[in-house]
């Protein structure tokens, strides 16, 4: 069948292969930074796929040299300066729709992850049943440093890592490489980007959206990638005693503990990252996860909802704004964060993170109704 | 949208779902539908599980994080989800290392941080929290922890004095130490009074001597003296000069640091058990044992160097009873538990209730939830109003026992002791019940209800019997009217100021409207508590008329003894449950709590004791019946929600809550 290419100016490709369907993202010189058209046109497309029997499985992939580097934050901040809060909210509305769909998608989605994958890019894919990473793929969670926290349904992704190496992850943005995605289970394999054009074609040419067919088909062109002498993920033993502690401050003690008896450049980095990162983002980010741990994935965003709108709010601190300016804006990567101090930031301050937002027009995220699809039982086990 | 509606559209889509015959089957295939979809809560979950748990949610959230995360807690993936457990399928020898190493590697996460070395409420409160987590995952967990910490560190914090405290409790936290507790004996369990083993005093050397002098006075079930303890509080008997001073507590070192017994101590196994299989419990026996003169925990008795008994107490009776302190707080801690055992096993089947079908009404129609049945509600939904009920009173009870002083104590004992004995029994009760509403799959060790039995089972036996403990609570309300009478005063404590006012009356024709309403159900209760008392009072009194002896009287009036504590227990648990309902503002919360109030009143006033004594007459029995039924039904829309409150990760559930057939599939073998 002939492929069609719906719109050359389209920020989202779409080529019909026979029963399944590429979707390219399109805005390669923001290395794909989802926009608010994008979010909504990619909702339009799954919603009308789940639909259409002659879809049996979606294929998305970024081009040049980034899958998705994450949410316009540009845009959203411009939105909550002329809009309110609520404008900027509209963005998080859309964009976590959007996750729990694929979360809880029907039919299979296979992401090609051969690049930068970040914050929305990882909403974006990791929900789904495949997750392919490539010696291109880097992957990282960075809100803690501009103010922000892994939404996007990353409590519920990153909690569900080995050990508590979502919570290494989550409050210091590490970066990861496609084989450390493969390892600690956020990607499903390995695939030399070389190989990515076969795989794509060999999964155009199928007729079946059978999760074990396509596993088989991806897992002929995968590799088994070996770890960097230097990775992170050959410290889970440090990474465990540490971010396993009952709050943040002690996850800092526990790190200067490590460092006590011998120097060690990555703990000494980790806790430089930590300090540098806002503390309201790294309190909230922690708590957050903790509880999305035991939490399905629908529960995980509306309760990610709930704290960006506090977030947009600044009702208890303006660290997002500050962020933004000092990392993406003036670029002076010297925010001042308010409150400054860990110590500053007390449990109740972060408990107002998780109430339901107080306002005549604050109302709680809504999840499309999933009832009349028959799940796969991989998706009903993330409810 | 209406839920009538939504209803026949899940039938419809159950049916539309199922994949066409095949020439083999006339029934289409079975697929699991999970109730996360169909059922909608009315009520904020999560606002409910923190009044329900009521302490230290987020200390719980972590603490059921360690161990989650942790292979060592034996996770396993059943139909695309992770559970833990224990794997009971391990010998004994191996379930005993691994709850040590559980704990060790607890311990180093800093999950009894200022355990013992702290005072006062938030850490006691902490950790109640951290037990009944423990508790959740596995009784040995619980059981092992419970008797080095509260057992033996409470033991030294409250027998022992100041240098008892710094020598002991630090390196007991840090288990440097590994404590134990030695009361039962063969012989003795209730009455410890009666324990045979001897301690004498030898002023030449300034040391205890200790001795089992026979095989009835081993020690017994001592909870981690087989494999782990390095020491233990031994209660013995006294004598001093040739006077048997009564029952005492010494601290005793009965393995070296690497684990060998101790010279003049022998410790044999207690042998494999119905349940608890991860603790090591153990007898031991005592030849000579020489024991340090400090080694005494002297709070109440000491003995001199040159070798006098000394004690600020005179009297032996209260002398014996301040001796029985960490046991209080032990049955704390076990009624608390043994309510969030009940969760777990409601959790579990009435998630199954709501996933499982079986029988169609009509040909080629669907088959009917289990919890759509009118009496699969009716067997399950009154055990989550009576679960819902003692979480209130359990928590209570630990706000009296941290906020505790010298003068509540009395009310400590006695409410402790009736909770102790109802939520155990009730608990039984709800795990039986729970594992039949599972059907087959409940005898599966993996699904944890019916294994729960076996574990649980010995709740109603240790920190004390049940029924002697609810004889005690008979016995402390005869005492509280007596006292009363004699001082021609008003009744005060224990919850027994309803005496002073007028009997209440129960209307001859209970309509839906009274039966609902607190201020009836209040006098219901109140009503029973009343009449049994004074019928327990003239019975006793009789008795002594008689010319029996007061014990003999309480021994011969036992069946109304056990009846009046059965009522006392039910209209204090009320009490608890109508104050937590009343600090909630007007909403969905404080509806649903309502009427889980009435039915938990209903299925009190129920029992047979309304009948037998003639408070109801048979007709307003059958208006109770009849309410109970309606409000079942009520109730049944909030089922998923209710246990959804209770607040125990999916983890920590079991594969039969979740997508049982994917979880039995042949992919999964």
């Amino acid at each position: 069948m002939a492929s069609s290419v719906s719109s050359q100016h389209d920020q989202v490709l779409v080529e019909v292969k026979s029963f399944a369907r590429v979707l390219t993202l399109n805005r390669p010189k923001q290395l794909n930074a989802l926009s608010l058209h994008m979010i909504s046109r990619l909702l339009e497309l799954f919603l009308a796929y789940e639909e259409d029997p002659n879809v049996k499985l979606v294929i998305l992939k970024g081009k040049g040299r980034a899958f998705c580097t994450g949410g316009d934050v540009a845009a959203v901040v411009h939105d909550l300066r002329t809009g309110g809060w609520r404008a900027g909210a509209n963005h998080f509305m859309k964009g976590y729709t959007l996750n729990y769909l694929m979360a809880t998608y029907s039919k299979p989605q296979v992401s090609l992850l051969n690049g930068i994958v970040m914050g929305g890019g990882n909403g974006a894919s990791m929900h789904g049943r495949f997750r392919v990473a490539t010696e291109n793929s880097l992957f990282a969670m960075p809100e803690t440093a501009v103010g922000l926290f892994p939404d996007v349904g990353a409590s519920y992704f990153l909690s569900r890592l080995p050990g508590f190496f979502g919570e290494y992850v989550g409050l210091t943005g590490a970066r990861l490489d496609g084989a450390e995605m493969l390892a600690c289970g956020l990607a499903t394999h390995f695939v030399p980007s070389a190989k990515l054009p076969m795989l794509e074609a060999a999964l155009c040419a199928i007729d079946s959206g059978d999760p074990e067919i396509i596993s088989s088909i991806i897992g002929r062109y995968s590799e088994q990638p070996s770890l960097k002498e230097q990775s992170v993920y050959n410290r889970l033993d440090v990474i465990d005693r540490c971010f396993s502690q009952k709050t943040v401050e002690e996850i800092l003690s526990a790190l200067e503990r490590e460092v006590v008896d011998r120097r060690d450049r990555w703990i000494s980095a980790t806790i430089q990252t930590l300090k540098r990162a806002s503390p309201t983002s790294l309190k909230i980010s922690l708590r957050s996860i903790r509880v999305g741990r035991f939490q399905g994935v629908g529960p995980c965003l509306v309760r990610e909802y709930r704290m960006v709108c506090h977030v947009l709010r600044g009702e208890f601190s303006n660290d997002f704004l500050e962020g933004y300016r000092a990392i993406l804006l003036d670029k002076d990567k010297n925010p001042k964060w308010e409150p400054s101090k860990l110590e500053l930031v007390t449990d109740t301050k972060v408990d107002r993170y998780f109430s339901k937002v107080n306002n005549e027009d604050g109302e709680d995220l809504k999840l499309p109704v999933r009832s009349k699809f028959k799940l796969p039982s991989y998706v009903v086990a993330k409810l | 949208m209406d839920r009538a509606f939504q209803r026949t559209q899940i039938l419809t889509n159950h049916l539309l779902r199922s994949s066409p015959p095949s020439p083999l089957s006339s029934n289409a295939c079975l697929s699991y539908s999970p109730p996360e979809l169909s059922e909608n809560n009315a009520f904020d979950v999560e606002e409910m599980r923190n009044l329900i748990d009521g302490h230290n949610v987020e200390e719980r959230d972590w603490l059921f994080g360690l161990m989650k995360q942790s292979r060592l807690f034996n996770p396993r993936v059943r139909g695309g989800k992770v559970f833990v457990s224990p794997d009971y399928n391990q010998s004994a020898e191996q379930q005993r290392e691994m709850t040590w190493k559980r704990i060790e590697y607890l311990l180093g996460r800093g999950a009894f941080e200022r355990w013992l070395t702290e005072k006062g409420e938030e850490i006691e409160m902490r950790r109640f929290a951290g037990f009944e987590v423990f508790s959740i995952y596995d009784h040995s967990l619980f059981t092992k922890l419970g008797a080095h910490f509260f057992l033996w560190g409470g033991a030294i914090e409250f027998l022992g004095t100041k240098h008892h405290h710094e020598k002991w409790l630090r390196d007991s936290e840090n288990y440097l130490i590994k404590g134990c507790f030695a009361m039962t004996e063969l012989g003795h369990g209730s009455n410890v009074r009666g324990v045979e083993t001897v301690t004498t005093y030898d002023s030449s050397t300034g040391d205890f001597v200790m001795n089992t002098p026979c095989e009835s006075a081993q020690k017994y079930w001592i909870g981690g003296a087989a494999n782990h303890a390095t020491h233990t509080v031994v209660f013995s008997q006294l004598h001093i000069n040739g006077t048997n001073q009564g029952v005492h507590a010494f601290i005793v070192q009965i393995r070296d640091a690497d684990g060998n017994i101790c010279p003049n101590i022998r410790i044999a196994d207690c042998g494999h058990k119905i349940g608890l299989n991860g603790v090591d419990n153990g007898r031991i026996w005592f030849d000579n044992v020489r024991v340090p003169r400090e080694n005494l925990l002297n709070s109440v008795a000491d003995v001199s160097p040159d070798g006098r008994y000394l004690s600020s107490i005179e009297n032996p009776d209260q002398r014996f009873a301040a001796f029985m302190a960490p046991l209080t707080v032990g049955r704390v801690y076990i009624a608390c538990s043994a309510v969030y055992q009940s969760k777990v096993a409601l959790a579990v089947a009435i998630r199954y209730a709501l996933t499982r079908r079986a029988f169609s009404l009509k040909p080629k129609e669907p088959e009917v939830l289990l919890l759509d049945y009118p009496s699969h509600q009716r067997r399950l939904i009154p055990l989550a109003a009576r679960t819902y009920a003692m979480s209130f009173a359990a928590n209570y009870l630990k706000m009296l026992y941290v906020k505790r002083t010298p003068r509540s104590n009395k009310t400590i004992h006695v409410v402790s002791s009736s909770f102790k004995a109802t939520f155990t029994w009730n608990n039984m009760h709800i795990l039986q019940e729970c594992r039949e509403a599972c059907g087959g799959q409940g005898l599966k060790t993996e699904n944890r209800v019916g294994h729960l039995k076996g574990e649980y089972d010995v709740q109603s036996t240790f920190e004390g019997d049940n029924n002697i403990l609810m004889q005690r609570v008979s016995k402390a309300l005869f005492g509280a009217y007596m006292a009363a009478q004699k001082r021609n005063k008003a009744f005060k404590g224990l919850g027994l100021e309803h005496m002073n006012k007028p009997c209440p009356v129960i209307p001859s024709l209970l309509t839906s409207t009274t039966l609902r309403c607190s201020r009836f159900q209040m006098d219901a209760l109140c009503l029973r508590e009343r009449d049994l008392l004074n019928r327990f009072v003239a019975d006793v009194s009789k008795c002594k008329a008689e010319g029996k002896s007061t014990q003999q009287a309480f021994l011969m009036c036992y069946q109304l003894a056990e009846d009046l504590g059965r009522a006392f227990s039910d209209r204090a648990i009320f009490q608890t449950f109508i104050e937590a309902e009343a600090t909630l503002p007007a909403g969905s919360l404080k509806d649903v709590l309502g009427t889980l109030r009435s039915l938990y009143a209903l299925i009190c006033i129920e029992d047979v004791s309304y009948l037998r004594y003639g408070y109801l007459s048979v007709d307003n029995g059958a208006n109770v019946r009849r309410e109970i039924t309606k409000i079942c039904s009520e109730l049944r829309p909030h089922a998923l929600a209710l246990v959804t409150s209770f607040g125990i990760p999916d983890p920590f559930l079991s594969p039969l809550a979740f997508n049982w057939i994917e979880a039995n599939s042949w992919s999964s073998v």
